[in-house]
Order: C-alpha cells, then structure tokens, then sequence
C-alpha cells in the first residue's frame, strides 16, 4: 500500500503537442523531474500523493496518484493565452512575452523537419529576417547568413554565433544539427546590445540538449540514408547544335565552306561529357545520443556521424562529432558544469572542376580506336585532357584534394549564489576552443595536364585557430509583488589567435609518397610568403543590463557596453554604446477583457547601438606586398612595395537600429504572428578603399561612408485544423522586406565605380551596360544608328542601353562607352519561407519551402566569365537560342560577331536572370510507431520512419523554365568562371557541383 | 588587460619595413620584378605593335586587338584601350622608387643602388609621358615623394615637367651613381642609363620640335623650362649614345642577328634590360612552368603572333587520306603556344624584309618552316604530306616561301588536303604558302619571342606554359640607332672610336648594324649550320642618305615584333605616314588573296586614352575627371 512505484506519464497540450520541460512535482515530497522533449517523464510517488504539473503560460494541474500506469495528462494554456516557451536571450533566458527586442525562434525539432548537413542549411527560409543563400553546392559547404541584410561594406556580415552561451568562432558546419535544442535569432540592437561589437550583424544563439535533473537516462537515435540524383544538368549544347553554331559563327570553317574539325572531332560523334563525369551520390547521417538527470545535476553525450558525397567523382565530406554536458549542483549555494563538442571532418575532391566537362566538344570522342580512353583531345583551337567518372576514380591515388578539420569548443562555468541576497549570482565562463586544418593535394605526373610528363604538383597546408574567452557575470534576479528585476553585470576578455602555413613542391618522385613529404620534391619546394599567415586580435568588455516588468503588462530593458578591439588604432580602440527597449502587454489591461477572440496581444518598441570591429588584424598598419624575381636562373629575391597605406585613425563601425514590433495570438490561440519593423542606420563602415593608379598604393581601410537597411518582416503561424477526426494541420508562413542602400560614400563623393557602390543605391548592385535586346534586323540597326552607336557591330548582335545625347539630325553625338553603364539593384523584393506539418493519427507529412521575388540572378554560366557562352563554336557553348537572319527573335546574339575578348561584346549582360523563385526544398512523411501499444510497453517512446525528398519542385522561376538549373546561387562572384567576372560579394552561379535531387529514408528512436 | 589591445603584425611587413636596409634593398628587387607586369603582358604588347605597320589583328583576335587596329572594330577608348596595363603598375613603382630614394641614404644604402631606383623612376615616368602625355609628379605627398596619404585625386603634370623634373635629372644622376658592371645579372649599369638618357633626349627633342603638329595635354608651350631647344636634345642624344658606344663596358654587338635572339643564348652582352624569367624556380619565374593562363607576371607576349600551327596535317596512309597532326604544340622556339590574336601584314614580307637572303634577319625573327615533330607525341614511323609524298620527322611540313613562285601554286586542296588551306608545288613534299597568300589566319610564326626549354626531354615539353625566357626590353645596338637619328635630325655628328668605329654618320653608324646582319652562322629555318658573310652586299645596298623612314624601317628589320614600334612611329610623328594602310588576306583557310585595308590614324591617337579604372578611382567631380582625360577620348 505504501510502495513507491515509479509512474509513467505523458504531458501534452490541448492540440496534442508533447510539452517539453514541464514540472512535474510531487507535492508530499518536493521532490520532482521535468518532461523530457517528448513530453514524457517518469517520476516515484505513492498511493494518495498529489502530482502538480506546471509549465509557463500553462494552467497548473494536480492529479492525485491512485495506481494509474502511463498517466496521460494535458495542461491547457492560460485564460488569456499567454505564449508558452521560453526564449534564450543574451546570458539568460526570458519568457517569451516579456521579450521586448526582436527575437525569432526555432526549436531544434522544427528545424530538423529539414534533414540537412548544418545549421545554416536547416534555417533557410525558417525565420523572417535570416536570409540564407547558398555561397557552394559543394558537399559540406556552409551557407551565407545574413540578418536583415547586409551593412558593411568589406567589413564582415556574418552574424555572430553563441554556442550554448560562448562566443562561438568557428565554422557554423561543426555544429551538429541533432544535438540542437533550439536556436534564438536576435536582430535588432537592443537584444544584441548585450554582445556589443560582436553583435552588430545579429547573434544566433544555439542551446543544445541537456538531460533535466532526475530524468532517467534517455537513448535517442536519428539515423537517415539517401540517395542524390543531378537536379538538372548543364544546358550545354549536343554534338549537332555545336556543329549548327560553328557553322553560323563562321569561325572555323575550311575551305570548301564547312566546318573546321580538330583532330578528335567528327561531325558524327555526339558525346554527352556530362553523362560521363556524373554519378549518384549518397548522404547518410547516424547519431545517438543518451541523456538523464542525477540528483540535482543532469547531463548529455552523444556521438554522430555525417557522410555527404556528391555527384562529381572523389567529392564528398565526412563529419564524426562528439558532445557531452554535464550541470551539477555543489550544496545549495554552488553550480558547475561543461559543454564540450567536437568534431573531425574531411573535404575531398574539390581538384576535379567541371569546366572540361562542360566545355569540351561534343563533335569530339574520348575513346580510342580500341575503346581506351584517350589522353587528350585536340579541337580547333584548344587541348584538353579528357577526364571521366573513369579516369578520375582510377586516378584515386594521383590526383587528388583533402582537407582535414579538427575542432574542439569547450566551455566550462562556475556559478555562486551569494548567501545572504536573495537573488544574487555570480558567474564565471571559461571558453576554450582549438581550431586544427590540414589541407593536402597532390596531381601526379602528366595527370590534368596534356603534356603527360608534366611534373607532379603536391601542397601541403596546416593551421591552429585557438580562442579563449573568459566572462565574469553578476546576476541579480528577483521578483516583488508585481514587479520583477533582473540585472546583469559583465566584464569579459576574450583571444583569438590563427597561424598557418603553406607549402608546395614541384616533382614528386614517387606517387605513393602523394603530398605527405613535400621535402623529397626533386624540382622546387616553395613557400610563398603571402601564404604563411599570423593573427592575433583580442577585445575586453564591459557591459550592464538591466531587465524590469510590472504585473506582466510593462516591460522595459536597457543595456550599456563598452568595447575595447586590438585591430582598432590606439586611441580609437573604445566605444561605448546604449540600448533600450520597452514591451506593453495588452492583454492583461481590462479593456482588453472584452476582445475575447485576442488571445495575446503585445508592443515593443526599441532602440539601441551596435557597432562592428570586423576587419583584420592590422589593418590600421598598411602593408607590404611582394612580388618574387629570378636575377638569371640562379639568383631569387623578393621585392616590396607598399599596397595598403596605414591608417591611424581606424575606429569603430557602428549601427543605430530602431526596432517596432507586434506579437499576437487569436482566433483561439489557433493563428499567432510577428510584424516588425526596423531601421538599421550604419555609419563609419570600415572598407579597403581603392585609390586611383597615381597614389602609388592600392588602397588603405579607412572608416568611409554610410549605409541603411529598413524593412517589414512578417511571420505567421496557425493551426487550420484542429484534431478533426484525428488531422491536425498546422502552417507557418514568413515573409521579409529588406531596403538597403548606401547613404554616403567618401568625403561626400556619390559613386565608387572601382569597387560598385553607389549612393542611394544598395550594396548589391550591378554596374555594367543595360540590354535592351539584339540589333534585330537591318531596319531597326538603321535607325536605330547600329554604326554610330558600336563601330564594327553588326546586326543580330548584344543592343545596350544608351544615355548620351543626340544630334539636331538625330544620329548620336558618340558611340556606346563606359558612360552608358547603368546601376542594376541585385537585391529581390522579398524572401521568405513556408512549412505546412499535417498528422494524422501516428503519420505526418512536412513541406518546408523558400521563395524570393525579383532581384537578379547571375548566372555566369550565360556570361563572358565561364566562356560557356562564347557564340563561336569554339568549345562548347551553354544551348541559347541565338540569333540567325532567320531567327531574328533570339534571345542570344549571332553568334561570331564583334568580340569583346574571348566573348561576345557586351557578353557580360547575358548573364542577368530575374531572380524570382518559389522552392519546395523538402518533403518528408513519417510513420510513428510509438502509438501503438506494444511499444509503448516497451518503453519506446518514439519509433518513426520517415521518407524525404529534397528539392522536389522548383515553381515561378524565370531562370528555371529557360534552364532548367536550380535558381539558387552557388558561388561568390569571383569563383567558379574561368575568368573571375564580380566583386566576391555578389553571389552568383557558376559551374560548381550540379544541385541534387535527394531522397533520403529515415529513423528516429527514441527509449 | 592592455596587452590583449596591443597588436603585434608577425606573418606580414608594415609599410616601416621600407625605412630598413633590407626593406629597401627589397624596394630596389621590386623595380625589377614590376618589368614583368609590362613586359610579356601579351594585351599590353599588343598596343605597342597591332595598328602599326608591324601588325594588325588576327584571326582569333578578341576586342582587345580590334580596336587597337584602327580599322572599324570598334574605337579605342578609356575602357578598350589595353595601355591600363602600365599605369597601375608604373606609378606603384614609382611609388616604391620615390620610398627608396627618400628612405635609401638614412638606411645605409649606397647612392650607387639607390640610383637604380633612380633610373627605375625615371624609367617609368618616361614610359607614361610618351603613352598618355603629361602624368602627375605628386602621389599625394608632394612631387616625387614617398605616398604616405590615401588622396583620391590627382592633377597631371605637363611634358616638359616630367622630363625636366624627373627623367632627366633621374637618368642624370644613375648616369653619374651607375658602375660600369652588373652588381647582379641582369641589374643596370651606367651604359643602360646613358641609353636612357639618349632616348629620352631624344624623344623630348622630337616632342619640342612637333614637325607633323600633334597635340599634347595638359596643354603646354613647346618650349623648354630649361632654355634649350629641340636641336640641343638632339645634339644630347647623339652625345650620350655614341659615348656609351665609344664605352661599352660589359656589353657589345653579338657576331650575328640569331645570336641574339636565339634562346640558348639568353641574357647575352647585347641585351642591356629584360624583364627575366627562369624555369629553375616557379616560385621566381612567378608564373606556372606547365600552363599559363594569359595575365601578367605571365610572359606570354610570344603567343599572340603564333598561328595555330598544330592543326597542320598530314596523311599516316598514302592511298587515303588519314589525318594525323604532324606539326604538334611544342615548346621550342619555332612553335610554342598559338593564340592567333595578331598578324604580321603582307607588307613586312614584301617590304620590310624584301631582302631575305643577304639580310639573316628575316631568318632569325620568322619561323617560316614548320618541321613535322610527330615523333615527339609518340606517333612512330613516317607520314604523307604534299603530292602524297612520305616526309619523315623532321622534315618541312609546310613552309612559307621567301618569294612567289615561278609555278603557280595549286591551293585548290582538291587532291592533297592541306586542313590549313595550304597549297602544292609539282615536286614538293611540304605544302606552300606564297607571301602574297598570308592571312589572318595563317601566317610565319614570330621566332624571335618563341619559348625555349632545356626540359622537354624527349617530348613536346609545356608549350601551354609562359615563356620563362626573359623578355628582352633594350639592346646594346639600339645606341646606334638612337645616335643615328638624332643625326638625321641635325645633330653634328663627329667620327666614333672603339670596337664599332665608324665615321659617326647616321650611314656610318646603321652600317655597323647592317653589316652584323649580312652574317650568318645558322640557316634557322633550314635548321642547319650555314656560315656566310654578306656584310658587303648589305652595306652597299645602304642609300647614300639615311631618311628618317629608312630609319624607321631598319628599326623594323632590327626590333620587328619585340613592342619597340608603336613608341618609334610616335616618338617620329610618322604613325599615320607609315600605317594608314596593310594588306592581308582573309580570316579563313584557303584565303589567299590580299585585301587592302584602310587605318584611320586621327592626332589624337598619339596620346592613349587615360584608363578608365583611374577615372572611377578617382573621387572627383564629373568636371575634372573629364578634364584629366585626353583630348578626343574627353
């Protein structure tokens, strides 16, 4: 009669929805545990005790034990519908409806509805004012994250990165995505005020699971395996559309009238190079993890591995990790504990590029006579070494490109509440984190080259990151009758060191030897001094937040920092900077009692100053660049000049953000969302500023102009249908409206024309001629002045834009010049993503998708950077349809026109697309198991299967329907041509690894 | 605390560095190291040759070479103009020679090493006042000081200033600081200054003078800050030049024109300046020894006049016709890497270089023979080439005859397929090409600027890669024509001592270099020893008067392809004179019939356009930016 038993239990929420970190306590003898993520706990109690269940926004239940097995127990939400989680903030947490600054959330779960590789990929299109683009479609890339946009110059956007309250510094990719409990986005200065100088591009807060005191010990396995299929590929033109364009570009024609043929070319052949470089990939993701409570502790392990293998041959990425936690309480007064994870990850196969397969003639045949394949194919006017899914995998062991990451980010803290104060806390963190890389490559002889003995080529890199941070907290948290303070006092130091150095030698003598002894080169060894790298920088802070409410109804938070950086210029290297934000609660006023149909209803309104240090070390100092140089074949030197002037007056870049938000809940509590409205102004942005020819010197990074960011951000989510018949459909949907421009530039010039910034206009924006068609026939290139206009064009070629003036007669006073050039805003109207989860009994079926209106996309596939698009026949060409005299409707010009370079003049604005794109990036439908009984009994508290599909559709997109190729961009401006074309910040797409199609089938265990 | 703020650089040098011995030292290496930025930068070569009577453009010529040709496609202007590629790379180092003479003395460095930033200032200074006209002498700290101030702006100093502030007395005082011998291989001496010096007389001389009336800018009265007139520098030249004649030191006259260029025989005592290169080091050569992409410090000048040869085939069976490529892409001096972006007009073949047997310079500038090397790609045995003849490794191929033929030559290609559109000859195996049947697309190859490696093996080598020669800049026998000009324009000449004695006469003085090329010692297209010594005939075939356009034309014959000829036609006003016409045949194989084509050669044109980078660099009103460029391209 009075045994304990243990008692089984599940809490969940009037829809259904398990509530994690619910409190279950045992009144008889104050002893407790809390509901795991799956809203279940288990908890000792006797006969006749009473159980009191209780979660925030939640009304307290108490159930009094009677025997009961598998207690079911649904907590409903308060009167008012108070919203319910609780947010990470800056060293703290707070209940969402005190929130006062702009904060977005995700719980790891939602997250994870997209199965992906890290952290960026799985918050594409998930929070209002995070904008994700993808920089690489290569395996293990990370995406470029952007938070309300973009507002440095040169200076770094990324936001800033808190692992489970640390300064995070390295690769958001060592994160691994299944131990993460949820992430909080703050966007606006008075929630990043708190990190100061590091906050000024947003900060991305990661807690990841910890066990909750006296939980049992809890094993979780996530494991999925997928198959990748090429999306689409490369529109490149088949072996008859070759020979039709080289026939009408009229470059390489015989004698008799024909086309020119190299020496492997036929007019016979038609070979799909693409078809023989591909294969499938796969992607596969293990993980499990154990977590559980001890008495007055808890903590977490886990192990995980992540296997990305592309469809280019040799390319693929591999991730092992490991975490652990543990919280413990010392006595009464003392709490310590740990977080450490780390990680080992390995990048191959970035040595095989995809230009050869793209660019090489369809007209030629990689095989012999006997089927072997050949070394080398001649066209009319280039070689290249021909190379296959084939070739490449036999050539393992002599040509190849890995990179090695070891990382490890620890952090420890100590935590006192001084007797006495009730309320009073004193904390200390101690980060420490080491960053390892080992990078290698090695192109045995002859191999990727068409002299066969051409030497073999080996490099060899290493660096150390290492970082430590140390942070001093006081807390002062108490509550008085309707009044609740918190206050919080900082002062921090943190270092960040980098070393690296690189290697590279000429002539290997043997290939097993690949890059492992760079010593035994027979021909050189080099060490380029510009490739030997080492920084320090170093920031001490302080900082002071200060955090009241009044009868939950007013709220008002202020902070000050200040920041001292090692890259500033003594006497700069200080800033101090406030932020204030205040939140009123509608709800709980009376007159609001009546509005029943308002569940929850809250202002916010903020302001405050961030400001940015983000520029390397020594910037303030200029520097010295060198150029090497034989005196005959025996003597070597190295010459100096100076690229970068010093600047003694480098300071701080800094932010203004005023930020007004809207939080609501109606309908029931069945639709909530967020309207916000924000102004970022950025003065003094830190930037290379380039200087013309005759100064002698490059540039000098100088504190220079201004720019400005506004926008609305939406965000809603409801429930459409409520547990009919056993359906629940929920969708979310969120929408971003981001207005940037540069307000100012250098001592009130308008323009930059050298590095693309202009005054009113925003950062990404394209300066190149205007296309306004083709010079379609013989008439309109007649009036429309073809000859004065562009000398030496003809008609059927590339018709831009032209802005000087005209003669009494009409005729233009000039031709087309660099006057003519136009400002295009690459920047889209909007962004945003949706989510729709419908369940019915154990199944449920995802759809996440990301959409963009306007904005350009460039795809220098179709521009003069890839010489993809060459219009002469030369190599192969992307298939456009290109003007003849008897296709005067074109989108493309005649092909062998007049020539700018290698490419057709004005090549470049064949490269703009319209960037709108609607994308379902994933579908999933799972099947849980744990519904049915049988496993229930045993134990098993999550046993789900699941089938994803990711990129299935691509909808809306301009760019799609005349390629076929994902409207996503795969790389930054300079990469992936073969002449790089755009400043680095523009991203654009180029000829990097295809986007895939994937399909993955999943478990997710839970006992 | 402090001491996580303070900032110690340990992986990079700080513009101080430059106030050491060794940063300075470093400053004076880096003067020679930016050569390689102007010399061998193909698109920069070829604004100094297409639109010249030495070459128009090519078959697979991009803007870069239309525009430069005057010819209708398209105009040459802030943004086509390829002259950008020195200005940058100028002022940068003369940026870093105004830190090395401001900082050079304080630091221990001898005047003597110091004058060679001297030199290089001047050097450079000289370099931009004849392509853009008057450039600026201030960077930004005043004139020809060290910059230490990031300005966005920048005013142009006129001609006379920059002569007579800087190059003058820069080439002065390296003339005076210099020694006489290389303190490294390759370094300047005082005779590479006196040739500058010579030349920049020389060139102010004709600038004051304006015989033809081109325009200058900023603008600036053609008279002399420093009281002297046209005839003076004129007379300066000629004395400078024939003293460094007189005093050769370490350099000298090779014993034949292939000598010179041939290279195995690279960095000779004719050569007075190259920018160098080496295959020892790629680290040093500062460009890939397997494959170059085309930008600088790439030498890859000696790409754009190489016709894709490699297409030349010939027949592995003689009762069909089976394609193999017999002449295949190699790095050797007659072949190379083919860009075909420019070629050599008709007239070079039937005027400049009328006379190719006595003279051996036709022989040794033009590859005009292509030897079958198919042995070298690993294809054994023999092959068929014209009138189903078999022609073994080794063996003439197709050749570009020095003068029409008494037979006709049959192009028709209806029997023996020439795939370049090459023609037969009764009783030859090599297919032909007539010199009046050299096109766009098929022409003899620039020989001269050809790579040449000492590592092919047995093999093709890396044709794909630059040249690691050096890139040849002044040559010892330049003095002569510098001293003889200047006496065509009126210097009093007086008779010359020494090894090259001669009566001092501009006659007297391009005898020396017209005998030296009646010799011969190699038969280069005959790939063949071959000594003989036409000097006599040569001389005598020398006219009485020396005109300034027979000048220009033995420049052609001595300097054809090297980048020398645009800077001659300005510096001589005689641009529009010489190259307002070309004729060549067609852009396509079995083109053979001449077409002549018209240049228009405005005044304006002798000035190049102001680059358009400087222009948006500079942050300035539309106003002034339209003022600092030059007249026509405004």
């Amino acid at each position: 009669q009075d045994v304990s038993a243990v008692l089984h239990g599940h809490v969940t929420d009037s829809t259904g929805k398990p509530i994690g970190s619910a409190s279950v306590l045992n009144e008889k003898t104050g002893k407790g545990t809390f509901t795991d993520p799956s809203g279940d706990f288990s908890v000792n109690v006797k006969n006749g005790q009473v159980l009191q269940f209780s979660y925030v926004g939640y009304q307290t239940k108490k159930v009094m034990y009677s025997g009961q097995t598998n207690l079911s127990v649904v907590l409903t939400q308060n009167g008012n519908g108070k919203l319910n989680d609780v947010i990470v903030i800056g060293y703290g947490t707070q209940r969402k409806e005190a929130v006062t600054g702009s904060v977005a959330s995700i719980s790891g779960d939602k997250m994870r509805e997209v199965p992906s590789a890290n952290v960026s990929e799985a918050l594409q299109g998930r929070l209002p004012g995070v904008s994700i683009s993808q920089t690489s479609s290569q395996p293990g890339a990370t995406m470029q994250i952007r938070i309300r946009g973009t507002r440095s110059l040169t200076a770094n956007n990324d936001p800033f990165i808190v692992l489970d309250g640390i300064p995070f510094p390295g690769s958001i990719g060592d994160i691994d995505v299944n131990n993460i409990k949820s992430i909080d986005v703050l966007k606006d200065a008075s929630a990043t005020a708190i990190y100061g100088s590091r906050g000024a591009n947003g900060v991305i807060l990661i807690t990841t699971y910890k066990g909750v005191p006296g939980q049992e010990p809890k094993v979780s396995i996530n494991s999925y395996y997928g198959v990748k299929k090429v999306l689409a590929q490369f529109p490149m033109m088949n072996g008859p559309q070759l020979a039709a364009l080289r026939l009408a570009a009229g470059k390489f024609i015989s004698q008799n009238g024909t086309i020119t043929l190299g020496a492997d070319e036929s007019d016979s052949t038609n070979t799909n190079w693409q078809n023989l470089l591909y294969r499938d990939g796969l992607v596969t993701n293990e993980d499990v993890s154990v977590s559980a409570g001890t008495k007055n502790g808890s903590y977490n392990f886990g192990a995980s591995y992540y296997k990305d293998q592309a469809v280019i041959p040799t390319q693929n990425y591999q991730r092992f990790s490991l975490h652990g936690s543990v919280d413990q309480g010392i006595g009464k007064y003392v709490r310590v504990g740990f977080t450490t994870n780390s990680n080992y990850n390995i990048t191959e196969g970035s040595q095989v590029g995809l230009y050869g397969a793209l660019s090489n003639s369809p007209l030629a045949s990689p095989y012999n006579a006997d089927g072997s394949i050949k070394y080398f194919i001649t066209t009319t006017q280039d070689q290249s070494w021909v190379y296959t899914k084939k070739v490449v995998d036999s050539l393992k062991n002599q040509w190849l490109s890995e990179n090695k990451g070891y990382a490890s980010y620890n952090s420890a803290f100590g935590e006192i509440k001084i007797p006495g104060v009730e309320g009073l806390k004193y904390r200390v963190n101690v980060g420490l984190n080491i960053n390892i890389g080992n990078s290698g490559s090695f192109t045995g002889e002859g191999v990727n080259s068409t002299n066969p003995t051409a030497p073999s080529t080996a490099s060899i890199g290493n660096s150390v990151g290492t970082d430590w941070t140390i942070e001093n907290l006081l807390t002062y948290d108490r509550s008085f009758k309707k009044s609740r303070l918190n206050v919080v006092g900082l002062y921090s130091s943190e270092q960040n060191r980098y070393h690296s150095t690189y290697i590279s030698g000429i002539g290997i003598p043997q290939d097993a030897l690949q890059y492992y002894n760079i010593g035994t080169a027979s021909q050189e060894i080099d060490v380029l001094p510009a490739n030997q790298n080492y920084w320090q920088r170093g920031l001490l802070s302080w900082m002071g937040r200060a955090m009241y409410s009044y009868d939950d109804r007013y709220f008002i938070s202020a902070t000050v920092r200040s920041d001292g950086a090692s890259v500033l210029a003594p006497g700069h290297q200080w800033h101090t900077y406030p932020a204030i934000s205040a939140g009123w609660n509608l709800t709980n006023e009376s007159f609001m009692k009546s509005l029943t149909f308002i569940n929850f209803l809250k202002l916010r309104a903020g302001f405050g100053q961030t400001s940015n240090q983000a520029v390397s070390p020594y910037s303030t100092l200029g520097l010295l660049s060198s150029n090497p140089y034989n005196f005959g074949d025996a003597t070597y030197a190295n010459g100096y000049y100076v690229s970068t002037l010093p600047n003694p007056n480098l300071g701080w870049e800094y932010s203004k953000t005023w930020n007004y938000g809207l939080d609501f809940t109606i309908l029931n509590s069945r639709l909530n969302g967020t309207v916000e409205y924000y102004l970022t102004k950025t003065n003094g942005l830190l930037q290379s500023v380039g200087l013309p020819g005759t100064s002698g010197v490059g540039s000098y990074v100088a504190n220079v102009g201004n720019t400005q960011n506004k926008g609305i951000e939406l965000s809603l989510n409801g429930t459409i249908i409520q547990n009919l018949n056993g359906w629940t459909w929920d969708a979310g949907v969120n929408l971003s409206f981001n207005r940037n421009k540069i307000t100012a530039l250098a001592s009130g010039v308008t323009s930059d024309q050298g590095d693309g910034w202009f005054v009113g206009y925003p950062i990404n924006s394209i300066y190149d001629y205007q296309k306004i068609g083709l010079w379609k026939n013989a008439a309109d290139s007649a009036s429309g002045y073809l000859n004065t206009l562009q000398p030496g064009g003809n008609v059927g070629e590339i018709r831009v834009k032209y802005t000087g003036g005209f003669n009494a007669d009409g005729t233009p006073v000039r031709a087309i010049n660099s006057d003519d050039r136009q400002i295009m805003n690459a920047d889209p109207n909007f962004t945003g993503g949706f989510n729709t989860r419908i369940t019915y009994k154990g199944f449920d079926f995802t759809a996440v998708g990301i959409f963009q209106n306007g904005g350009i996309l460039i795809s220098t596939l179709y521009g003069g950077g890839s010489y993809l698009n060459l219009l002469t026949g030369r190599r192969n060409n992307v298939n456009v349809d290109y003007w003849t005299p008897t296709n005067t409707n074109a989108k493309y010009p005649k092909p062998g026109g007049q020539m700018s370079g290698d490419n057709p003049e004005y090549a470049s604005t064949m490269s703009y697309f319209n960037g709108s794109f609607l994308k379902i990036s994933t579908m999933t439908l799972g099947y849980d198991f744990a519904k049915d009984k049988w496993l229930k009994k045993a134990t098993i508290s999550q046993l789900r299967l699941y089938f994803t599909v990711q990129n299935p559709f691509v909808l809306f997109s301009p760019y799609y329907k005349e390629t076929g190729l994902d409207p996503e961009t795969n790389s930054y401006g300079d990469q992936n041509q073969a002449v790089s074309s755009y400043q680095h910040r523009m991203l654009t797409q180029g000829f990097n690894t295809p986007t895939t199609r994937n399909y993955l089938l999943g478990i997710n265990l839970t006992f | 605390c402090s001491k996580v703020l303070k900032e110690q650089p340990r992986s990079i040098y700080t513009p101080a560095f430059f106030q050491t011995k060794t940063g300075v030292l470093g400053g004076l290496t880096e003067m020679y190291s930016h050569l390689r930025y102007i010399y061998g930068q193909a698109y920069y070569y070829n604004t100094c040759e297409t639109g010249t009577d030495e070459a128009t453009y090519g078959q697979s010529a991009d803007g870069n070479f239309k525009v430069m040709d005057m010819t209708g496609q398209g105009v040459i202007d802030a943004t086509t103009s390829r002259s950008d590629a020195i200005w940058n790379t100028c002022f940068t180092n003369i940026n870093t020679a105004n830190g090395v003479i401001q900082y050079g003395t304080s630091a221990g460095v001898d005047s003597s090493l110091t004058s060679e930033a001297n030199f290089f200032r001047a050097f450079d200074y000289f370099l931009l006042v004849q392509t853009f006209g008057g450039v600026p002498l201030d960077l930004g700290s005043g004139d020809l000081q060290f910059n230490i101030n990031p300005v966005a702006s920048s005013v142009r100093n006129t001609v006379p200033e920059v002569y007579t502030k800087c190059i003058f007395p820069d080439l002065i005082r390296a003339v005076n600081n210099l020694p006489m011998s290389a303190r490294l291989t390759g370094t300047i001496t005082k005779p590479v200054a006196q040739l500058y010096l010579a030349k920049a007389y020389l060139t102010y001389a004709w600038w004051l003078k304006n015989p033809n009336n081109i325009p200058t800018y900023p603008a600036a009265e053609r008279t002399d800050p420093d009281g002297h007139n046209a005839q003076w520098y004129f007379q300066q030249a000629y004395a400078i030049s024939t003293n460094a004649i007189e005093n050769p030191g370490i350099y000298g006259l090779q014993p034949t024109f292939y000598d010179v260029n041939n290279g195995a025989n690279d960095r000779n005592n004719e050569i007075m300046l190259y920018a160098d290169h080496t295959q020892t080091s790629q680290q040093y050569n500062g460009s890939s020894l397997t494959y170059g992409s085309g930008g600088a410090p790439d030498n890859f000048a000696g790409w754009m006049l190489t016709w894709n040869y490699p297409n030349i085939q010939s027949s592995s069976s003689n009762s069909s016709w089976k394609a193999v490529n017999s002449v295949q892409r190699a790095s050797l001096q007659p072949l190379g890497r083919p860009w075909v972006r420019m070629a050599p007009p008709i007239g070079v073949f039937t005027n400049t270089f009328a006379d190719k047997t006595n003279d051996s310079r036709y022989d040794g500038t033009f590859t005009t023979v292509y030897h079958g090397n198919w042995n070298l790609a690993g294809i054994s045995g023999s092959l068929y080439n014209a009138n189903n003849m078999q022609v073994s490794p080794g063996a003439p191929i197709l050749t570009f005859l020095d003068s029409e033929p008494s037979t006709a030559i049959d192009y028709s290609n209806s029997v023996y397929k020439s795939n370049v559109g090459a023609g037969v000859l009764p009783g030859r195996s090599d297919f032909v090409i007539d010199p009046n049947g050299i096109s766009r697309i098929v022409y003899p190859g620039l020989w001269k600027l050809g790579p040449y490696r000492t590592d092919n093996g047995s093999g093709l080598g890396n044709p794909n890669a630059a040249s690691t020669r050096p890139f040849n800049i002044d040559k010892f026998s330049e003095l002569f024509f510098v001293a003889a000009e200047a006496a065509i324009e009126g210097a009093s000449t007086t008779s010359v001592t020494g090894t090259y004695a001669n009566d001092g006469t501009a006659r007297g003085l391009i005898n020396i270099i017209r005998a030296r090329a009646g010799k011969w010692d190699y038969d280069n297209n005959g790939d063949s020893a071959k000594i003989a010594d036409n000097s006599a005939a040569m001389i005598a075939a020398t006219p009485a008067t020396i005109t300034i356009d027979y000048l220009l034309a033995e420049r052609s014959r001595e300097y054809y392809g090297e980048g020398y000829r645009w800077f001659d036609l300005v510096r001589t006003q005689e641009w529009a004179n010489l190259a307002s016409s070309y004729s060549i045949c067609g852009n396509n194989y079995g083109d053979h019939t001449p077409q002549t084509i018209t240049r228009t050669i405005p005044a304006y044109l002798y000035l190049r356009p102001i680059p358009q980078g400087q222009l948006d660099a500079m942050q300035v009103s539309e106003a002034i930016k339209t003022a600092y460029q030059n007249p026509g391209y405004q």
